[in-house]
């Protein structure tokens, strides 16, 4: 498993961490979560990737005391948080998937008391709020009722509720659902500096390639197990050598008959995704320009290989196909 | 790159300070997140409180001062109960239905504090509703109340136990439609068959014994004993089974709280 230098600096200074070992949580004969054992560092962002219904919202939310694991540990440093929910929901703070509710709050209410609430003190909060909603480019909202808001501008509001006092963990459940592009960039570089501020992040995601940059290291979640864990180049290494050959189909038209050369493919709309050998490179062009020329796709582009590509081989999901 | 506390873990917070600064921030999430409703809420309760007694007089048109005594004191009790019994669970089963349940509970206060807000807002509630009942009373009936300071611990008691028995339901059933069946039907049970607005003489025995041990019956025996002179009787016995409701019924909120699936 690779680390980054800065990782291993941080690691180095901080005497805790987290760990999870063995976690599972079975509903009668249904298995959520089987054997998940994760050890996650102070300022270090990691990813729990997987399709809808793999198991990481039912993960988390044993983490933050929510749900009681059947078998196995979750400790910080020296606390059992499977023991004591108490401690567990005052070093970690949690941004469920569902909506704050926040529709009678102004935004800087909303924030305000929801940082008082986890301990902080009120000029602190007010200040470092204030900061977050100028991060955010939220300004213009500061005193806006929460029914008034946009779902991007909501969601936006609960991250800086959940991290105005951040936890020692944060655990962020799909964060970036609704938000537009502008501000989806923002709210990426906010979560990398509340990793360098030292909390260790927890982002619950099914997109892929937004986590590819930000994350240091993640694991892939699928049917309730974890089936691959590392750093995002560690966990491309097995597609080292190999291209995404990537073709937007005519409306219409069922998936073509794919040369040998690909590996393994999956389609989101209209838009097929191969992986290819680079060797293979030129016979794969050929064969989509063929595809152009008969009428049956519209375009191709040809690129490298990407954690989306992994993720699709371990799960057999595209990320959108969760969206 | 700044690692600022990363080297060690804060001790866990607990004591009076911390559970005292948690209950004033819950207090103040709860009123805030009631902001646009509470004033229309609060209006509802005390124009239910003045029609319970005002319409109970066009139903009787002989009324004595006795009648008038126990139809008023009545409906004190039944503005009362009816926000914890039946607002309380619909609020929560609307932060259920909304997915925001998880994030209020996510939060780092004891549990017990959030309680003690949640019974502290419906008291402010439910209490002008209980101030309109006399007001009409005395306005239309020409009531004469003799309130003693046991008015205190009855209307506390009550409070506290209506509002937590509807607490412990909304929480405890999973299903929010069910817990709003069951507090339909608490509401049933006070209106028809409990001696909350007439004597418990007029019951069939059997009735009046099952009364005697469920807590609308003392509700309404311990608030009248502070309210009036000399209708209430057996008022010693009424705190007993209500003070036994509302340690049961915070002992019940606290497990189904600490509870995790």
């Amino acid at each position: 498993m690779m680390m980054s230098d800065t990782q291993e600096a941080i690691t180095a200074k901080a005497d805790w961490s987290f760990r999870a070992e063995e976690v599972t949580k079975t509903y009668g004969d249904v298995v959520a979560n089987d054997a998940i054992s994760i050890e996650v560092h102070p300022g270090e962002v990691y990813g729990l990737l997987g399709p809808n219904g793999a198991g990481k919202t039912t993960f988390v939310k044993q983490v933050i005391g929510l749900l009681k694991p059947t078998s196995g540990s979750i400790n910080l440093g020296p606390y059992d948080l499977v023991e004591d929910p108490d401690v567990a929901r005052q070093l970690c703070s949690y941004l469920p998937q569902a909506q704050m509710p926040i529709e009678s709050f102004k935004m800087h209410e909303a924030v305000h008391i929801t940082g008082l609430i986890r301990g902080g003190s009120s000029n602190e909060v007010r200040a470092r709020g204030d900061d977050l909603i100028e991060a955010l480019d939220l300004t213009e909202w500061r005193d806006t009722l929460g029914h008034k808001l946009s779902g991007g501008v909501r969601r936006l509001v609960g991250y800086i509720m959940t991290t105005v006092w951040p936890g020692k963990v944060v655990i962020l459940d799909e964060p970036t659902n609704d938000v537009d592009p502008r501000r989806r960039r923002l709210l990426w570089d906010q979560i990398r500096l509340l990793g360098s501020q030292g909390s260790a992040v927890f982002l619950v995601t099914h997109n892929v390639l937004e986590a590819e940059k930000a994350v240091d290291r993640l694991a892939i979640i699928n049917e309730g197990r974890l089936i691959a864990q590392g750093t995002p180049s560690s966990l491309k290494a097995g597609d080292r050598g190999r291209l995404r050959l990537q073709l937007m189909l005519v409306p219409g038209n069922g998936i073509p008959e794919l040369p040998p050369a690909v590996h393994h493919h999956a389609r989101v709309g209209n838009n097929l995704m191969m992986v290819i050998d680079e060797t293979d490179a030129a016979a794969g062009i050929s064969w989509a320009q063929q595809m152009m020329t008969a009428g049956i796709a519209e375009e191709y582009a040809l690129g490298a290989a990407t954690l989306e590509d992994v993720y699709i081989r371990l799960t057999g999901h595209t990320s959108e196909d969760d969206a | 790159m700044t690692v600022a506390n990363a080297a060690a873990l804060p001790a866990k917070r607990a004591g009076v300070g911390h559970w005292m600064s948690s209950y004033r921030a819950m207090l103040r999430w709860q009123l805030t997140d009631m902001r646009l409703l509470l004033p229309m809420t609060v209006l509802v309760q005390l124009l239910s409180g003045v029609g319970l007694v005002i319409g109970f007089g066009l139903l009787i048109p002989e009324m004595t001062q006795r009648l008038a005594l126990y139809l008023s004191t009545g409906a004190v009790v039944v503005s009362l109960v009816i926000v914890g019994v039946i607002m309380g669970p619909q609020l929560i089963a609307q932060q259920k239905a909304s997915g925001s349940y998880d994030f209020m509970w996510s939060l780092p206060v004891p549990r017990s504090s959030a309680s003690a807000a949640w019974v502290t807002l419906n008291a402010s509630i439910a209490i002008p509703g209980m101030l309109g009942a006399l007001v009409a009373a005395i306005l239309r009936y020409d009531v004469a109340f003799d309130v003693t300071l046991m008015v205190v611990p009855a209307v506390g008691l009550t409070l506290l136990t209506g509002t937590l028995l509807g607490y412990a339901l909304a929480h405890g059933i999973p299903k929010p439609d069910i817990t709003q069946l069951i507090s339909q039907l608490l509401i049933f049970v006070i209106f028809g068959f409990s001696p909350v607005s007439y004597p418990i003489e007029n019951l069939p025995g059997w009735l009046a014994t099952v009364n005697e041990y469920l807590p609308f019956y003392p509700m309404a025996n311990v608030v009248r004993d502070s309210l009036t002179d000399g209708i209430a009787t057996n008022v010693g016995r009424s705190y007993l089974v209500l003070s036994i409701w509302a340690v049961l019924a915070s002992v019940i909120s606290a497990a189904v709280l600490r509870r995790r699936k």
